[in-house]
């Protein structure tokens, strides 16, 4: 036995996906000499690098032992779907649709957008043959996984994945849909977008996992945007994995000067979800909002971690975060802004409120924030309890019974975060997923 | 920043000089036979040895903690002296025979020790280097039952107290500065009062740092019994030197049914130059256990000093119904780094508990509120709220906050606010075109900004409290 | 002062309620006959907003004497919801603000349960939009605050006239408005008076909580009760509202002692 590294993380390295791609519809990756260095690097780094424990400051509440006691294997060969499997799934307004399943690109369920219309969303390894330089320049910049075993891990595995790029000046008009369906149980997938907006570009971007299995499947996903000067980047994260799967996933995003960059992550399945959202004000004047809700039951964990970035001045943070924790799940949330030396004017304002809904739930927050500027307006509150004895009351007073009072005000809750997706079909899909979540029947 | 702002702050130290006394200090290092010798200095019993030999014992087995957002070079453990009283000529028989050069160094502090001369209505216990010089009014406590004096007198005089509450609160293995102390713990307070006395003065410690060497490792423990209450009052100073020195005492309070403990501390432990030279490393356990039903404990701070500051006062709330609560101004300048707050630890039920912090920095300091807030599964119906405020002075500085939110019971409400705000050329400039002066402008928004902590303080510490935050910050703001 | 007699709506008898073991309602007797308007008016602090939550049945408050029937049913031993459906209405002072559910949904599921517990019919969605939007008309409001959240982002006097909506859409028999004109510049006063003079009838009753005597100018009540100190402490008729705009509340409690001296 190799006595450096961990044998999960070593499991999880010992069979790497090939270059070559695992189902014939599949284009394959060129052996790009800076990619093979860059996974030789990856699997040099995953295999000495520890799986965090509890120790470790940044997994103080999320114990990943039942993670590391459950073996996965690799994809040998993904099924092919059918159309009518992604029916349920279906976002109209999209454009482009890029679909993966169990992490394979399937070229017949996605409808990419080849170059020429100011819009690029394809395959990665489709684009290692046209998108070369970009690539080069982009790939791991701003994912940097030689401290993070995830990432090594998945950059050890990098051979394909989603590349949306926005062309300079063009606003894309219908969001792209990238969309992982999980079919397979006791296998890992190591899903990786890369999202380029050129200067003054507009674009939105709906991320998608969803579960057609309940057994247990890790998804260790990384995600990289780079919104230039001017751009307008919209995220969504939609996280409805399978009850029994595991979900660990950093989203790292570059915000250029005069850029937004609206966030808004959806954790409703995974019985361990784990989102790194790391956004970087890589400019002067840029504006960031981010939007998340966990909503969880059973014996969920979903594990929230933000880190607000202010590097320069003149840049607008605005996050709520909300969490709704029932059965005996457990939501966490630490959320980190850090404004740097001469990042005046910066203004910040976060907020994290909880619903503990059973006796047997529990919460974990860590609102951080770290000022080294003194020109700045920051605040951060964290409220955790149950629903408001006042708003409770409202509602009886015109004619609710308390039941249905305590279901609405959870449901408007969740509604709040979930009406912030700026795609109208993907909020009335997701208010009826909470309104069953949330037993509010009476406004259904 | 400009130049008056800096020179509105820049006060220099006022209690800096060194007495020269005749002092008993041993040599530096740490081993068991130096815990011996103290432990034989101090005539223990075996118990109280056994206690520090454990303590020291599981020492050894632990690492400093590096999580606080605090920066040093390595202690080195073996270079300090763990011993250090001035020589006592013979056993006092009264105040007046204390060493002249100690009464006038208190009464150069302002702590003057005949009780005459004394603060009317405040007992004071003095610690100087590592032993209790002297304690005022014990007998006029002592006709009420309360019991003031230093630890080793406790130790021999009421043993059976002592050994029934020692480590309760703060196990002897607690946390490495914690553990440390418990190994080497030479003086400190020791305050009893029982069931149902409302103690009729406030009770003061004044803690002196004078050997260049030494470390102090002073240890308090008070105990409120049932209905009991009591306000105790702890102050804070040391010489300058160019060195830092190590400062790591263990506050215990103990609140059994109906009681009520209010602590408060002003620390203005020599802070360093202003090059970030010397100064003391304040490496502090305090905790309180709201023991009993419908207690309350409640501490209130404000800290000025020290090179670096790590303290986390704490209530553990495990009566029903029982109360907690931290107020806390914590000021840096220059180069001070300071990383404090508090625990809430919610057992019983309808426990509540309050946090006011609010830290102001200047200069190149560092200045970090932590704070624990912990609701268990078994506390239906707890309450906290916290406010942690910074305010920044200059571009050089830093302010953060890391709350730690941990709730297990669904019908508990916690709610943490923080923000931040800033004194600038803006504000004075507002101010001074209303006929408002620059040191007044900054006076008046700084005691806007403690005010809730300030209101908390008694009366004459609220005074001299607010005198030092004007010292210190005279100068920084223009 | 209205001479016809309705029947009884609410008939209040040495009603006393605390919060956190303080009375702060000392024993309050009133009678509110349909068809009638009643005024209560008293300084900050007498009791007014407090009477009022206690009717509607605030769990804040504990009540500890006294009785209140609505309709001869009693009131007290009532949910608040189960009031509501009764016919019992209050107006918030301070309406809570519920983001995440749209105004409309809010507002068709109150008025589907509250119908339904008189046993009439429901509406579905597209009726109901049809039947809001012709009560919205009646408060000047923009249909598209039906898109919005239930009072979130309002301005006070969107609010309140969002409670008067509320009012004319639940069609209740007794709705007790607590400080409804707090907050309302002219125009809006105008407009949410003019939908309370609308929605009065002879079968039902306008209970007014306020400090001011100006929305008394636009809804003219039949009797004026002051309240201090957790009682009502003196009646009159509308002349006395007049009065107390003049005059203050501090001649009040001379008044109402000398009342009780003519009295004995």
């Amino acid at each position: 036995m190799n006595d450096v590294g961990h044998p999960f993380l070593r499991g999880l390295l010992a069979r790497r996906s090939p270059l070559t791609p695992t189902t014939p519809t599949a284009p394959t990756a060129p052996s790009v000499s800076w990619l093979l260095a860059l996974r030789a690097e990856a699997l040099e780094r995953g295999s000495t690098l520890a799986v965090p424990t509890t120790r470790d400051e940044d997994w103080r509440f999320t114990d990943l032992v039942p993670l590391t006691r459950t073996g996965f294997g690799p994809v040998t060969a993904a099924p092919s779907l059918g159309a009518d499997a992604l029916a349920p799934f279906h976002i109209p307004e999209a454009g482009a649709r890029l679909v993966f399943v169990d992490g394979c690109f399937s070229a017949p369920l996605s409808v990419i957008a080849a170059q020429g219309g100011g819009l690029f969303a394809g395959s990665l390894a489709a684009a290692f043959h046209t998108h070369d330089e970009l690539l080069h320049t982009h790939l791991t910049r701003l994912a940097d996984f030689r401290d993070d075993a995830f990432m090594a891990v998945n950059t050890a595995h990098l051979h394909d994945g989603a590349l949306i790029v926005a062309e300079a000046g063009h606003a894309v008009p219908q969001p792209v849909h990238v969309l992982h369906i999980s079919t397979l149980a006791d296998v890992a997938i190591h899903p990786r977008l890369l999202v380029v907006a050129y200067r003054d570009s507009d674009l939105t971007v709906i991320e998608d996992h969803v579960s057609l299995h309940h057994g247990a499947c890790l998804s260790n996903a990384v995600s990289e945007i780079a919104v230039a000067a001017g751009a307008r980047v919209r995220h969504i994260k939609l996280q409805r994995a399978g009850k029994a799967a595991f979900h660990v996933a950093t989203t790292t995003t570059h915000v250029e000067r005069d850029a937004r960059y609206h966030a808004v992550g959806i954790a409703l399945g995974a019985r361990l979800s784990r989102e790194n959202l790391h956004v970087v004000q890589a400019g002067t004047g840029t504006d960031c909002q981010l939007d998340g809700l966990a909503l969880i039951g059973g014996r969920q964990i979903a594990d929230t971690h933000s880190f607000v970035d202010h590097a320069l001045p003149d840049g607008t943070s605005c996050q709520l975060h909300k969490c709704i924790a029932a059965g005996a799940a457990h939501a966490v949330f630490n959320g980190r802004v850090l404004v740097r030396e001469g990042a005046q004017r910066t203004n910040s304002a976060q907020q994290c409120r909880s619903l503990l809904l059973s006796g047997k739930a529990h919460i974990d927050a860590k609102p951080q924030l770290e000022i080294f500027a003194d020109d700045v307006k920051c605040s951060h509150g964290a409220a955790i309890g149950q629903l408001e004895a006042d708003e409770v009351f409202y509602l009886r007073t015109r004619g609710l019974d308390e039941v249905a009072a305590r279901n609405i005000l959870t449901y408007a809750f969740a509604a709040e975060i979930v009406g912030r997706i700026p795609v109208r079909s993907v909020v009335e899909r997701l208010r009826a997923e909470v309104l069953q979540q949330t037993g509010a029947r009476e406004i259904a | 920043m400009s130049a008056v702002l800096q020179s509105l702050i820049d006060q220099p130290y006022q209690h800096g000089f060194v007495t020269d006394i005749e002092s008993d200090t041993v040599p530096k290092g740490l081993d068991e036979s130096v815990i011996r010798m103290i432990s034989l200095k101090k005539n223990e019993p075996a118990w109280l040895l056994d206690f520090r030999l454990g303590a020291y014992r599981h020492w050894l087995t632990m690492t400093e903690p590096t999580w606080p957002n605090v920066h040093y070079p390595k202690i080195d453990f073996q270079d300090i002296s763990y011993y250090s009283a001035p020589k006592p000529k013979a056993k006092l028989a009264s105040m007046d025979e204390v060493d002249p050069e100690l009464l006038r160094t208190f009464e150069k502090l302002g702590v003057p020790l005949h009780e005459r001369a004394a603060l009317a209505g405040v007992a004071v216990d003095v610690i100087f280097d590592s032993v209790s010089v002297a304690t005022t009014y014990k007998k006029k406590l002592a006709e009420v039952g309360v019991i003031f004096c230093s630890f080793s007198e406790a130790v021999h005089e009421h043993p059976e107290l002592v050994r029934r509450y020692l480590g309760t609160v703060i196990p002897s293995a607690d946390n490495f500065y914690a553990a440390l102390n418990s190994a080497v713990f030479t003086d400190g307070s020791f305050c009893f009062i029982p069931r149902g006395v409302k103690c009729p003065m406030e009770l003061s410690t004044y803690f002196r740092i004078n050997t260049q060497e030494s470390g102090q490792f002073e240890r308090t423990l008070i105990i409120a019994e049932e209905g009991a209450s009591v306000s105790y009052l702890e102050g804070c100073t040391a010489p300058r030197f160019d060195t830092n020195q190590l400062h790591a005492a263990v506050v215990e309070l103990v609140a059994l049914d109906n009681a009520d403990i209010k602590y408060s501390t002003v620390q203005n432990w020599y802070a360093g130059d202003e090059n970030g030279l010397g100064g003391i490393y304040n490496f502090v356990t305090k905790r309180g256990l709201c023991k009993g039903v419908n207690s309350r404990i409640s501490w209130t701070q404000v800290e000025t000093g020290s090179a670096i500051t790590w303290k986390y006062p704490s209530c553990i709330l495990l009566g029903d119904n029982s109360v907690g609560e931290f107020y806390s101004v914590a000021l840096t300048n220059h180069y001070q780094q300071a990383d404090t707050g508090t625990k809430m630890i919610h057992v019983g039920r309808n426990t509540r508990s309050t946090i006011v912090s609010k830290g102001i920095s200047a200069g190149h300091s560092s200045n970090s509120y932590r704070g624990l807030v912990k609701i268990g599964p078994r506390a239906e119906g707890a309450r906290n709220y916290s406010q942690c405020d910074s305010m920044l002075i200059g571009q050089q500085c830093s302010a953060s906050t890391f709350p730690y939110l941990q709730v297990q019971n669904h019908t508990a409400k916690v709610e943490h606010e923080a923000t931040t705000s800033r004194i600038g050329e803006e504000q004075l400039f507002y101010f001074a075109s209303r006929g408002i002066g620059n040191e007044e402008a900054v006076s008046m928004i700084i005691n806007g900004f403690v005010k809730d902590v300030f209101t908390q303080l008694p009366m004459e510490f609220a005074v001299e409290a607010g005198r030092l935050l004007g010292l210190k910050l005279e100068g920084s703001v223009g | 002062m209205s001479a016809s007699v309705g029947k009884v709506l609410l008939a209040v008898k040495g009603l006393t309620a605390a919060v956190g073991g303080r009375n702060v309602l000392k024993g309050i007797d009133l009678t509110v006959r349909a068809g009638e308007v009643h005024a209560i008016m008293g300084p900050n602090g007498s009791g007014k907003s407090t009477f009022s939550k206690v009717l509607a049945g605030h769990p804040v408050y504990e009540v500890t004497g006294g009785e209140a029937l609505f309709d001869g049913v009693d009131l007290l031993a009532l949910t608040p919801e189960a009031r509501a459906r009764a016919g019992f209405f209050l107006g918030f002072q301070y309406p809570v603000e519920v983001p995440g559910v749209a105004n409309a949904q809010f507002l068709r599921l109150a008025y589907n349960t509250v119908r339904g517990g008189r046993g009439k019919d429901e509406l579905d969605p597209l009726e109901f939009d049809d039947f809001v939007r012709e009560k919205m008309k009646l408060l000047e409001m923009d249909p598209a605050f039906l898109d919005r959240s239930v009072n979130e982002g309002f301005s006070g006097g969107e609010k309140k006239r969002n409670e008067i909506l509320q009012m004319a859409l639940l069609e209740p028999r007794l709705a007790l408005l607590d400080e409804t004109d707090s907050g309302l510049d002219i125009d809006a006063l105008r407009i949410v008076a003019g939908g309370v003079n609308h929605l009065r009838s002879a079968d039902n009753a306008v209970v007014l909580v306020t400090h001011y005597q100006r929305l008394l100018n636009y809804i003219v009540p039949d009797f004026v009760h002051v309240m201090d100190g957790g009682r009502i402490v003196l009646t009159g008729g509308k002349e006395l509202a007049l009065e107390l705009e003049a005059r203050g509340y501090d001649w009040v409690e001379e008044a109402a002692r000398s009342k009780a001296a003519r009295a004995a």
